[in-house]
């Protein structure tokens, strides 16, 4: 097997396992917006007027992006949303472990407020925006 | 630098990074329009400017009766040891404030689910029960210590009358982990 056909390999494997992270939330969030407008509000970040909106746009955003990413064409812009919402989710994320918060993120659908989970949660998004990043720069040159 | 004949123009990578965030930001307002959509359509339709819980019982407290604006005071709570002597004697109303998924998938023997998320609409279908046994000890719980469903439930109950409602803060994270009896299904 040549470079260029494991590296174009590796790209493929990677969106996919992207788009089935972002399926799997987008979907788990999309049946309960109410729980996760719940979640937006814990991070006290947001004004009430826009917590509502972002629980029901980021579940289809987060489908689909992970739609985007299945098809060749549209790859590169699949990869850059899932980069510029995991690179939010990071700093939200840290912003409220520095603030001394314990909350249920709801990234991945509802589960009892914990600290540890959000430092795990943390860095499951560095790894996204890590590989997001990679497939976004090799579809791009 | 000139063309060959049959080559395509290339874009340049900076106006390629442009035009893939312009296609980010109409896939965000295609997934706004989306959900808006989505929640139209919805049984549980949301408002589009949010709601704490507290103010959500409030609104649907206010459609049992008319109150006060709710407010959540420390209700009184319990341990294991007393929860559980209640469960046992089947002398106390045991209320389940989780939703009902939850509730269907595992509950303390003999509680009724009265969900913090659905109050009026299960307080409604649980009326006639629980009308016969305003003076009886009422504990209700929720998924464990960190959860608020309870306290929610529990002040919403001493709103509509009940006299001795008491919050079990373990809830059914500890009831569980205990290795103790449970009923699973919509009702025990």
């Amino acid at each position: 097997m040549n470079r260029t056909t494991l590296e174009k390999g590796l790209l493929i494997a990677g969106s996919l396992v992207i788009a089935a992270v972002f399926a799997y939330a987008g979907f788990n969030k999309i049946t309960d917006p109410s729980d996760f407008a719940d979640n937006i509000f814990g991070f006290a970040i947001l004004p009430p007027a826009l917590i509502n909106l972002l629980a029901l746009a980021l579940p289809p955003f987060e489908l689909g992006l992970a739609t985007l990413l299945l098809i060749p064409y549209s790859r590169r812009i699949g990869a850059l949303a899932a980069m510029l919402l995991t690179l939010i989710f990071c700093a939200v994320l840290l912003s409220a472990l520095l603030r001394g918060l314990t909350l249920d993120c709801g990234c991945f659908g509802v589960g009892a407020p914990s600290r540890a989970r959000m430092w795990v949660e943390l860095g499951l998004d560095i790894v996204l925006l890590g590989s997001a990043s990679l497939v976004y720069w090799r579809s791009l040159v | 630098m000139s063309l060959g004949a049959g080559e395509i123009p290339q874009a340049r990578p900076v106006s390629k990074v442009v035009r893939d965030f312009s296609a980010v930001v109409v896939l965000a307002l295609v997934a706004l329009g989306a959900g808006l959509a989505l929640n139209h359509f919805s049984s549980q339709q949301m408002p589009l400017v949010y709601q704490t819980p507290e103010q959500r019982l409030d609104a649907q407290l206010n459609s049992l009766i008319s109150t006060p604006p709710f407010k959540v005071t420390p209700a009184a709570t319990v341990g294991l040891p007393e929860f559980r002597a209640a469960v046992e004697a089947k002398n106390a109303l045991i209320l389940d404030a989780r939703p009902s998924f939850f509730f269907q998938q595992g509950h303390v023997p003999g509680a009724l689910n009265l969900a913090r998320d659905n109050f009026a609409a299960d307080y409604r279908a649980l009326e006639p029960t629980l009308k016969t046994q305003l003076d009886r000890p009422v504990f209700v719980y929720c998924s464990g210590g960190a959860c608020h469903d309870s306290k929610l439930v529990a002040n919403a109950l001493l709103s509509l009358g009940f006299a001795n409602v008491s919050v079990y803060t373990g809830g059914w994270d500890e009831w569980s982990a205990q290795g103790l009896p449970v009923a699973t299904g919509r009702a025990s």
